[in-house]
């Protein structure tokens, strides 16, 4: 199977913390991972490094067989757990915004999942509820037809109406052609979504596998599987 | 780069407007007291020595506010970056696929943009005060302006970019040291001064002097030895500018931790 994303002996370290210890990641193409874990357990630090905010302190991570660069970004629509839209902006200006740089944005499916999402385009994004955030940020990186889809805790602090609509809508932008990387410590609610997971702690893989596999060799779910390790 | 550059006036433009209509209003008003005819003075004496006392006073507070606007366009030509650097933005500025001198570039245009704007409401509110004053006065300050005219704006233009490139690259640079925002104002000005220290150690110092040492040889007057001096700290500006936007942008997009 084609891989989009390979991670060799991937560290990070903040001083003389290691959130990310020699990690190992392979994203093939048409699959959807999860990377399961603690908070703190370097989840997102791996998916910084993916979208290009963080730099590596040793290892290897290509994406598309390139080195992380302006090319890699093309490609890649990554959903941070921050609110990190400009202030000033309203929803419309961000779809102009994603539109006039991202060559892959489709306005239209945009469009279509505001109206799915119940967002109004003359809403200003800082007069938006958690909820309502989390659901424009996932509507931004969703209707982006990017290869890889690196999504930071889409459903941290979400209410539970809008977390069965951020699920449809990653599930509608699935297919066989892009690949979704999840980082998430709520597995009950996107175990049934994940194809393979990582189960990150420390900075270290502590398990990984398909998740089918898992859940018939040990014999319980993929969030009792989380609790039992964790 | 046009798009970028139109994102960011987009981001600013209430205070882009905001600022320039300032200048402008307070001009216009101060202008209009020293435009008010001297006619309603009882004696030709007093009338000369108001317009003096009105026109300088208008001027001065004139130029304060100008200072002030210029202050603000400073500060913020540095904000523009700093904020992506450090605040939250940061997620969707970097990952955006452009390349880091584009992203760079986009904020010094505007700051171009911004400098220029000031400078044409200076001129022309200049040149309005300057032809109120009696001919006189006129032909006294024109005969002040020499040569050393062109040099000094093109030293000041050229030294403004340098030091916004070099806040610029010493906020990257702290960005790349450190990732939380804890002692990141601290390391910054610690890099900005050091950088300050070590051109003026090793570029302006000995180059001018070297400069100051030919035209002795030569047997020049004093006048071309600051010429000379200008024009090379004008090409000095030059290169460090381009110094610091090439390293600038080389660890936006290759160092920064965000």
């Amino acid at each position: 199977m084609e891989q989009i994303l390979k991670a060799t002996q991937l560290s990070k370290y903040f001083y003389q913390k290691k959130a990310l210890d020699k990690v190992d990641i392979n994203i093939e193409k048409g699959k959807i991972y999860g990377i399961l874990g603690p908070n703190g357990g370097g989840k997102s630090t791996f998916l910084k490094i993916a979208a290009g905010l963080l730099k590596p302190s040793q290892g290897e991570i290509t994406i598309d067989n390139e080195k992380l660069g302006v090319y890699t970004k093309s490609i890649v629509s990554y959903l941070p757990e921050t609110n990190y839209l400009y202030k000033w902006m309203k929803i419309k200006d961000a779809l102009n915004f994603f539109k006039d740089l991202y060559t892959d944005f489709d306005v239209e499916r945009a469009r279509e999942s505001l109206k799915f999402m119940e967002l109004e385009e003359e809403e200003k994004v800082t007069s938006l509820s958690k909820g309502m955030m989390g659901r424009l940020k996932l509507t931004l990186a969703l209707s982006r037809k990017a290869k890889l889809y690196l999504l930071d805790e889409p459903l941290n602090g979400i209410d539970p109406i809008s977390r069965e609509k951020i699920l449809t809508s990653i599930l509608d932008s699935y297919n066989e052609k892009v690949s979704i990387l999840i980082c998430s410590h709520l597995i009950y609610y996107i175990e049934k979504l994940l194809d393979y997971v990582f189960f990150l702690s420390e900075g270290r893989i502590i398990l990984a596998g398909n998740a089918e596999d898992l859940r018939n060799k040990r014999g319980m779910s993929i969030d009792k599987l989380f609790q039992e390790v964790f | 780069m046009m798009t970028l550059l139109k994102y960011e006036i987009y981001r600013r433009w209430r205070w882009l407007v905001l600022r320039y209509a300032a200048l402008i209003i307070i001009g216009a008003i101060l202008l209009n007291r020293v435009s008010s005819p001297a006619y309603h003075y009882e004696f030709i004496g007093e009338a000369i020595s108001k317009f003096f006392l009105t026109s300088g006073e208008s001027i001065g507070k004139f130029i304060l506010t100008s200072l002030v606007i210029f202050m603000i366009i400073i500060v913020e030509g540095i904000n523009m970056l700093k904020e992506d650097l450090f605040e939250e933005c940061g997620y969707l500025t970097f990952t955006i696929p452009k390349k880091g001198r584009i992203i760079l570039a986009s904020k010094l245009v505007l700051l171009f943009l911004q400098l220029s704007f000031w400078t044409i409401i200076n001129v022309g509110f200049g040149s309005i005060f300057f032809s109120k004053l009696p001919y006189r006065e006129i032909v006294q300050i024109e005969t002040q302006i020499n040569f050393y005219f062109f040099p000094i704006v093109l030293f000041i233009l050229t030294a403004f970019f340098n030091s916004v490139l070099m806040i610029h690259f010493s906020l990257t640079l702290t960005k790349t040291l450190l990732v939380n925002k804890r002692y990141s104002d601290l390391l910054s000005i610690g890099i900005f001064f050091f950088l300050v220290y070590l051109i003026e150690k090793v570029c302006y110092g000995p180059l001018l002097n070297q400069i100051k040492n030919i035209s002795i040889e030569i047997g020049s007057r004093s006048n071309i030895d600051l010429v000379s001096g200008g024009y090379t700290a004008v090409f000095l500006n030059i290169i460090l500018i381009a110094i610091f936007f090439t390293a600038t942008a080389y660890l936006l997009e290759n160092k920064i931790n965000i």
